[in-house]
């Protein structure tokens, strides 16, 4: 993602004014716009949500499944814990302890977005299709590209694992990558958080 | 294209999968090229090209127009033409054009080897030149077949070439841009496309921005950079903040075309009004992402022009960064007519007057650097004045916007056109121009010839209030925009023939244009280093840019730190060039063209290429997921991105050594960083 | 910010105690919605202060102390809160506008 140009040698601190990494500091730029793409995606479902559209609207509320959305939320925000994890082992130098808390990353990344789409097929079985109204479309929209980002970020955390299986692990450079990666996978679940009380709490 | 490059050497990791590839000269050094005036370059021609592209589709625009009930276009083909002029010029043309000038000029003038990050300044050229191509393909492929139920009266549409284009306006504006009102694939290459260019100022904004952060030269706090690195800086934080936007309200459409849903049908409960907001959201800090980077370059140019340092210089860095603040407060003025609440209208009326004030306070600023100042009027000058007083009556007619009343007469009239073409063209067009005629000696090393220079100004000066003034009148005369024919009795014709004659002088000026370009990049008058006499970091190295930019990485200790080592101060206050002014240039550019160490430079490599073409394949296949081939295309896209971007992530990071002297071996290989393979993909 | 230094982040011990306060915290709002359900004189005007304030508090907690934003520079809080307040705003008078939200 990013070359240190120039960084030759000598003051590798010259080419980081700020004293923050670059990619470090284009991760968190990025993140910052991340804002405004869930926002506008929350948007759209909180005006449909409250739209009448006429007798006999199926809405997305009236099938929601709160334990059942409870508990995966709860996965997603148990993931985050096992992200800090990883890096928190890779920073003493535990290799192996990384490459197991990164996989448990994404493994309750996988069990959330596989819980996303039970849900979704519940939802079609009770007839609340994508194109049945505005609502619905709103609700699949936002949570739909919600679990696009997870399934990013577990590829990212798949690809981290592997490269750390093998001699030597992951490097120190590689390193930062898990950070980043971590920063991701916990912005994702910052979004969820929001999500889970906008969309599935307040009614 | 060939580049001349000294000797270059290119080392090779040993152990490694893959080789980067190590051209310097021909084809493909310039696809793999990470170089950031190479990637410049390449964004300044693509732009160029496209830029005739929608000057030709003006131009039939007006040939139909010259007259009352003109017959040179169909309805259609109208339609097409002022949707694709207007895509064109935005987002193919003003923004590449402007990402040139970032691109060639950020890392010269923070002191800089490169941006932060070279490949992924690649992979933004690259998608961006796909995008483009994947819009523009819409001339071969699309289609705009008439809605059920047929056509308004007048709006048959027979097949042709032009009718096929995107034809729903750039504002591509809900319900008339959804399956029902416009079937065909026409609407999906703007709104796939415009998806694509998205992703790709993306890139480039957090890219800008942390270079800007990062990479700046020792000494160089934030007031002292160049005012147009600060608005390189204000632009990419407003490309940041509402591109996501634009992104989402354009997966919405792409959802309700391809895949059925209901988010702009109003007659299922959707809200047409909702699009409006959100294209607005974005498409009002898209005017000042258009217009800032001009604003940046003539605060470079008037002052060295004028032999003056920039008459307050933090006024007009807070003005830049206000007015991007403010920006993002006024979208609604856009939607006066649309029936939004009262207090609304109010709100955003007396917020749009506000941008008034910083707009001001830049006129003012650079009337106070010109003032008293020795001006010499080279054609840089003059486009920069030009830019100056064009955009004074722009803005002035901007404002009257923002009186809701006055805006409701005015709405989709010509004087809406009048007003948004002398902001843009009088305006960002003008000071493009002005940065083009004053760093083309930077880039090519010869200097544009300033008689055919001057010729062009004139002929854009005269042309170009000849076209636009007259439609002042005319909107407020009721001609309507959009429409392809007006009546004899409205009596609007011979304004509109005036409009016509303003069109092509526009056009012979460019061609003029075009002309000296060529000739001058050949057999132009070989630049002197500072042939301005200016004052920022650029022009302390040989013209044209060697490859590794600064042989000695500079240190700033003032704001135009280059200005005050050649000039002081007389008793009265007036610069006055030291006697040694012209030995510390000679030095100083001595010293940056000859490097006494090895100096390591991006390595190039395949892979943004690919990413770019990938993803332009995955937008065919999303358009086209119900026919056969659809689905496979799909996949081959995103085979081809996500292989491109692991094969990225695991590509030795080798750099290009560049060594006039070569004084013995290399002490030990660099840390061997490997990247992520990140996608960030739905974002934005 | 706290102490400022890079090296001073919590240990794994103490990101088992903040996800335990996550955990509780999400319990807590579970319990408020069927509480709104359940009994009719609390009803939204408590609950649906209550839920923000809780999942605001949770937003804190992720963003402080797993992503370190706590310990680092500045400049990241500056921009991640840009953000968040600009999108807020945003959206918040767009929804006020089209009359879904009545700010005014």
């Amino acid at each position: 993602m990013a070359e240190l140009v120039g960084g030759h040698g000598e003051g590798a601190g010259h080419h980081q004014v700020t004293g923050i990494d670059s990619r470090k500091l284009g991760m968190w730029v990025f993140l910052s716009s991340e804002f405004l793409f869930f926002g506008a995606l929350i948007n759209n479902y909180l005006l449909f949500k409250g739209r009448d559209f006429g007798p006999g609207a199926l809405y997305p509320v009236e099938l929601y499944d709160i334990p059942f959305t409870s508990i995966s939320s709860f996965v997603l925000l148990m993931s985050s814990l096992t992200m800090v994890l990883a890096h928190s082992a890779l920073a003493r130098g535990d290799q192996y302890q990384t490459r197991t808390w990164l996989f448990a990353t994404a493994f309750l990344g996988v069990v959330f977005v596989s819980g996303q789409f039970f849900e979704f097929g519940e939802f079609i079985l009770h007839g609340l299709k994508l194109n049945i109204n505005p609502a619905a479309s709103a609700f699949y929209l936002l949570t739909g590209f919600h679990g696009f980002h997870v399934i990013i970020g577990v590829l990212m955390l798949m690809v981290l694992g592997f490269k750390s299986m093998r001699t030597g692990g992951l490097s120190e450079a590689e390193g930062l990558n898990v950070e980043l990666v971590g920063l991701y996978w916990h912005f994702v679940d910052i979004i969820w958080i929001v999500i889970f009380v906008l969309v599935y709490l307040i009614q | 294209m060939a580049i001349d490059v000294a000797d270059e050497r290119v080392e090779q990791a040993e152990t490694t999968l893959y080789r980067r590839p190590r051209l310097t000269y021909g084809f493909w050094s310039w696809i793999t090229t990470a170089d950031h005036k190479k990637i410049g370059m390449m964004y300044g021609y693509t732009a160029f090209f496209f830029f005739i592209a929608g000057g030709i589709e003006a131009l039939l625009l007006r040939i139909q127009l010259a007259g009352p009930e003109g017959a040179f276009l169909s309805a259609a083909e109208y339609n097409g033409l002022f949707t694709t002029h207007a895509v064109t010029m935005i987002f193919l043309f003003v923004m590449p054009i402007s990402a040139a000038f970032f691109n060639y000029l950020l890392p010269l003038m923070i002191g800089a080897r490169d941006v932060a990050f070279p490949r992924m300044n690649a992979v933004s050229f690259w998608i961006f030149l796909f995008g483009g191509i994947f819009i523009y393909s819409s001339l071969i492929f699309g289609t705009s077949p008439p809605p059920v139920g047929g056509n308004l009266p007048g709006g048959a549409i027979e097949p042709s070439l032009l009718g096929s284009i995107p034809n729903s306006g750039w504002f591509i504006y809900a319900p008339n841009s959804g399956a029902t009102y416009s079937p065909g694939t026409s609407i999906d290459y703007a709104v796939l496309g415009l998806q694509i260019l998205g992703v790709a100022s993306l890139i480039s904004a957090v890219n800008f921005i942390v270079t800007i952060l990062n990479m700046r030269a020792k000494g160089m706090r934030l007031l002292r950079m160049p005012v147009f690195v600060w608005m390189t800086l204000v632009v990419a934080l407003l490309l940041l903040f509402s591109l996501p936007i634009i992104a989402i309200a354009l997966f919405m459409l792409t959802f309700d075309r391809l895949f059925g849903t209901l988010f702009f049908v109003a007659e299922a409960g959707g809200d047409p009004i909702l699009w409006q907001h959100l294209f607005w959201l974005f498409g009002h800090p898209e005017v000042y992402i258009l217009i800032l980077p001009a604003m940046g370059i003539v605060s470079e140019t008037l002052p060295v022009f004028s032999k003056k340092p920039l008459f307050g210089y933090p006024a007009v860095v807070f003005a830049g960064a206000a007015i991007a603040f403010l920006g993002f407060g006024v979208w609604a003025h856009h939607m006066f007519s649309s029936g939004i609440p009262t207090v609304a209208q109010a709100a955003f009326g007396l917020s749009t007057m506000t941008i008034a004030i910083p707009t001001g306070i830049k006129i003012f600023n650079w009337l106070g650097t010109v003032w008293g100042g020795r001006v010499r009027l080279n054609t840089p000058m003059l486009f920069s004045l030009g830019f100056v007083a064009l955009f004074v009556i722009g803005g002035l007619s901007g404002v009257t916007h923002a009186v809701v009343p006055s805006d409701w007469q005015q709405t989709d009239t010509y004087y809406i056109v009048a007003h948004f073409h002398y902001v843009l063209f009088g305006g960002a067009i003008f000071g493009l121009f002005a940065g083009i005629y004053y760093w083309f000696p930077k880039v090519t090393g010869r200097m544009l010839g300033e008689g055919m220079g001057k010729t062009h100004f004139w002929l854009m000066f005269i042309g170009m209030n000849l076209t636009f003034g007259p439609m002042h009148w005319l909107g407020l005369q009721g001609m309507v925009r959009r429409t392809w024919v007006y009546p004899e009795e409205a009596g609007l014709g011979a304004g509109n023939f005036v409009v016509t004659v303003g069109a092509f002088v526009i056009a012979l000026g460019v061609l003029v244009f075009m002309i000296n370009w060529v000739y001058s990049k050949r057999r132009g008058v070989p630049a002197p280093n500072d042939p301005w006499d200016a004052r920022t970091l650029e022009w302390t190295m040989p013209s044209p840019t060697p490859e590794y930019n600064f042989a000695v990485e500079p240190t700033v200790t003032s704001l135009d730190d280059f200005w005050y080592q050649k000039y002081g101060e007389d008793e009265e206050g007036r610069a006055v060039r030291k006697p040694e002014a012209d030995q510390v240039v000679d030095d100083l550019i001595y010293r940056n063209g000859h490097p006494d160490q090895e100096i390591h430079l991006p390595a190039p490599s395949y892979f943004p290429f690919f990413v770019g073409l990938g993803i332009m394949v995955i937008a065919y296949g999303i358009m086209y997921h119900t026919r056969p081939f659809g689905i496979p295309l799909l996949v081959t896209g995103a085979f081809l991105t996500v292989g491109a971007l692991i094969a990225w992530g695991s590509e030795p990071l080798e750099e290009v050594h560049h060594d006039d002297h070569h004084d013995g071996p290399e002490d030990g290989p660099e840390a061997a960083e490997t990247e992520p393979a990140m996608t960030d993909g739905a974002a934005g | 910010m706290a102490e400022g230094a890079q090296h001073h982040h919590p240990q794994p011990r103490q990101y088992v105690q903040i996800a335990l306060v996550l955990a509780v915290l999400t319990a807590a709002e579970v319990a408020l919605f069927y509480l709104e359900d359940g009994v009719e004189e609390i009803g939204q005007t408590l609950t649906v202060p209550a839920l923000l304030i809780l999942s605001a508090l949770k937003f804190y907690l992720v963003v402080a102390m797993f992503m370190h934003l706590r310990f680092e520079k500045p400049l990241l809080s500056r921009f991640f809160t840009s953000g968040a307040v600009l999108a807020g705003a945003l959206y918040l008078i767009t929804l006020a506008t089209l009359g879904a939200v009545i700010l005014f």
